[in-house]
Order: C-alpha cells, then structure tokens, then sequence
C-alpha cells in the first residue's frame, strides 16, 4: 500500500488539549516512578515506612518525609531538584486534572455564553493553584 | 407463546408525556421483535407508529431500544431475548415525534457535515479509478454502516450535547477519508478536530456495542484521531 498523508489540520485547541492529557498522564506516571526509584536509591527500604514512600512517591515534598527514620532530611531529600520535581509535578497534575474538568463541562455545554465564562473561571482556578503550588513548594 | 410487550408510546396529539403500554401477542421463539410489532400494529391497536422498510437489516430504519439495547427490531429474536416481558422503547437523543418514531434531522445533518461522498477533481482515467484489493480494505469496515443512528443514539457524548457530530457521522467520513481515491481527507479531519467533532468521544464503547452491523466504531475513531495526529493515511 502507498503511503498517503494528508496536511495535517491547524492545530485546534481541542487537539492540543488531547495530547496533553495524554503526554501529561505518561509524565505523571514516569515522573512518580523517578522519586520512587531515587527514594530507594537514598535508602527508603530502611528509612520510610509504606504510607510515607508513597506520599513522597507522588510529591517529592521533604515535609512528607521529615517525619521519618531519616537523620537529616537536607542531605539529599530537600534541594533545588526536588523543587523543581515538585513544580512540574504540580504543574502537570492540576493542568491534566482542571483539563479533565473542563472536558466534562464542556461536553455538557457545549458552547453557549456559558462556555467562555467557565472556561475563563477554570483558566483562574488553574492559575491559582499553579502560583499557590510554586510557591509553597519554594517556601517549604 | 405468549409474550408481554411493553412500549413507550407517545401521542403529541393527546399526550402530555410518553407512558407505557403493555401488549400480550402470541409469538414463536424465531419470531423477530418487528413481527411482534407488526402484530399489534396490525390485530390490536393500528395506530402504534413505528419505521420499518427492508425488514432485513438493511435500510436502517427499524432501530429502537429493546430491552434497554440499542438494536434493530428486525433483527433481534425473541429467543435471543431474556424470557417474560420485552420492553421496546424509541431511541433517546433525538427527539420524540411519535410511539417509536424519533426526529432523524439532526443525525443527518451530522452526517452531511463530514461531506459523506468522494471528492476527486482530478481528470479521471479513460475508465476507471483503480484501487488495489488492499487499499479497497483499509475502510471496509466502515462502508457497512446503514445509517440506522443506533450508535449514535447510545453515545453519551452525544446525549449531552447535540452538537457532537456523533459516531455515525465520524464512521462515514472514516469510510472517505481512508479511500485511496479521496482527495479531501485533510478538509474532513478539520471538520472532525474542531470542539464537536472526535475530542467529545471519551471511547465508553457504547457504539460499538450497539452497531447492528458489527463495525469496530471506537476503533474507527481512534484511527482518525491518530490521523489528525500524525497527517498518515495508513
Ligand atoms: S427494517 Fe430495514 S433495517 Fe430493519
């Protein structure tokens, strides 16, 4: 069979949108096993229990883990690479998961005057948290 | 046998809103739920509205809800059925015109959006357009479909909003856009990647599940997503 393409069509917002829930959902994935394997690289078979490795592996944030048998959370635990693991955590999981909301309204409906408004209202939301996020994992 | 038919009827002219009716009809195991309504239409009660034509599966007029299932009434059996009573309801999405009668105008102009014909301005060859047995493969699937709205009608997408183009629409223009003589893939898959067009299927499957015909419609869909993806015609 020969290979036939087409001009792909201009990139809509709808399509945009789709393969970022689908690239950010493998980043999330991938991203959650990189503090999983770096916590064992630094000794969490001995130092975290079950609960508190988990916590860690979805948010590599030192408070999840200053609780534990570890002597001293600021060898390796609490440096710039954690917060920037953090940032782009946060930052893929509330643009996938507000994404998802706005989906769900949307399919709902559909463009009306309703539409702009609460696509704006989830844009607001989604700079909130974003700005709330960075800066709490830079002060933490 | 004899078996209980319980219908949604609706008289716009009588009635306020659709409530049912149950029929008690003598049937045979092999008989089909169109000849349990031809039955009453015909001996009980003559002003029951339904569409049929073929009465083979063919002309896609006859698909209503049976038993809670989007299907064909002439081609679902009474012994493919579970025993007692058999419920028969008009299609939801579409709004209701009469009995088991549903507006069809707003599926087809769903499906006249997706421009379901060949577009090919080139001069054409002395006799024909030639397409090899594989290339005639790659959207056989999707030329079966008959445009009864079955699948349309079980998409929750398109319950919620109207507006989404619907499977049955994306299915026609799969059967175009993959057709090797085509030459207006690129202007569908536009029409498809806009707010209404493939992003509203969030693949529940319910479509594939209800086609009469068997077509792999989540696939169908799936393959165009990946088309305005990747701009590949494979
Ligand atoms: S009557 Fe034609 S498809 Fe059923």
């Amino acid at each position: 069979m020969r290979n036939r393409t087409v001009p792909q069509p201009a990139m809509s917002f709808e399509y945009i949108m789709w393969m970022f829930t689908r690239i950010s959902g493998l980043a999330l994935l991938f991203l959650g096993a990189v503090s999983l394997v770096m916590a064992f690289v630094m000794g969490a078979r001995e130092l975290l229990d079950m609960p508190t490795l988990a916590r860690w592996t979805f948010f590599p944030n030192p408070n999840h883990v200053v609780n534990s048998k570890i002597p001293d959370v600021t060898q390796g635990w609490a440096n710039a690479y954690w917060q920037i693991m953090q940032i782009v955590i946060a930052f893929f999981g509330i643009s996938h998961g507000l994404n998802g909301l706005r989906v769900i309204i949307e399919d709902y409906i559909g463009n009306t005057i309703w539409q702009p408004m609460l696509r704006g209202l989830i844009f607001l939301v989604w700079l909130f948290f974003t700005i709330m996020a960075v800066f709490v994992i830079l002060a933490s | 046998m004899e078996i209980k038919v319980k219908i949604l009827r609706f008289n716009p002219e009588t009635d306020k809103r659709p409530h049912y009716q149950t029929f008690r009809v003598e049937a045979e195991p092999t008989d089909r739920v169109l000849d349990l309504l031809e039955k009453i239409k015909g001996y009980q009660d003559g002003s029951l509205a339904f569409r049929r034509s073929c009465a083979h599966g063919i002309c896609g007029s006859d698909a209503m809800r049976i038993n809670g299932m989007n299907r064909l009434a002439c081609k679902t059996l009474v012994k493919d059925l579970s025993k007692g009573t058999i419920t028969v309801e008009p299609l939801l999405g579409l709004s209701l015109i009469k009995d088991l009668i549903v507006d069809m105008d707003p599926f087809f102009e769903h499906y006249e959006s997706v421009m379901p014909y060949l577009v090919n301005d080139e001069p054409p060859p002395l006799k024909e357009r030639l397409q090899s047995p594989e290339e005639r493969e790659r959207f056989d699937d999707t030329t079966k479909c008959i445009l009864c709205a079955a699948c349309t009608t079980s998409c929750p997408s398109f319950w919620s909003n109207g507006r989404y183009v619907g499977p049955a629409a994306i299915v026609n223009a799969h059967r175009f856009i993959f057709d090797s003589r085509d030459r207006a893939g690129a202007e569908r898959l536009r029409i498809l990647s806009d707010q209404f067009g493939v992003y509203r299927c969030h693949t529940i499957f319910n479509c594939t599940l209800a086609c009469p015909r068997e077509i792999q419609i989540t696939k169908a869909i799936g393959e165009i997503k990946r088309a305005i993806a990747t701009g590949s015609l494979d």
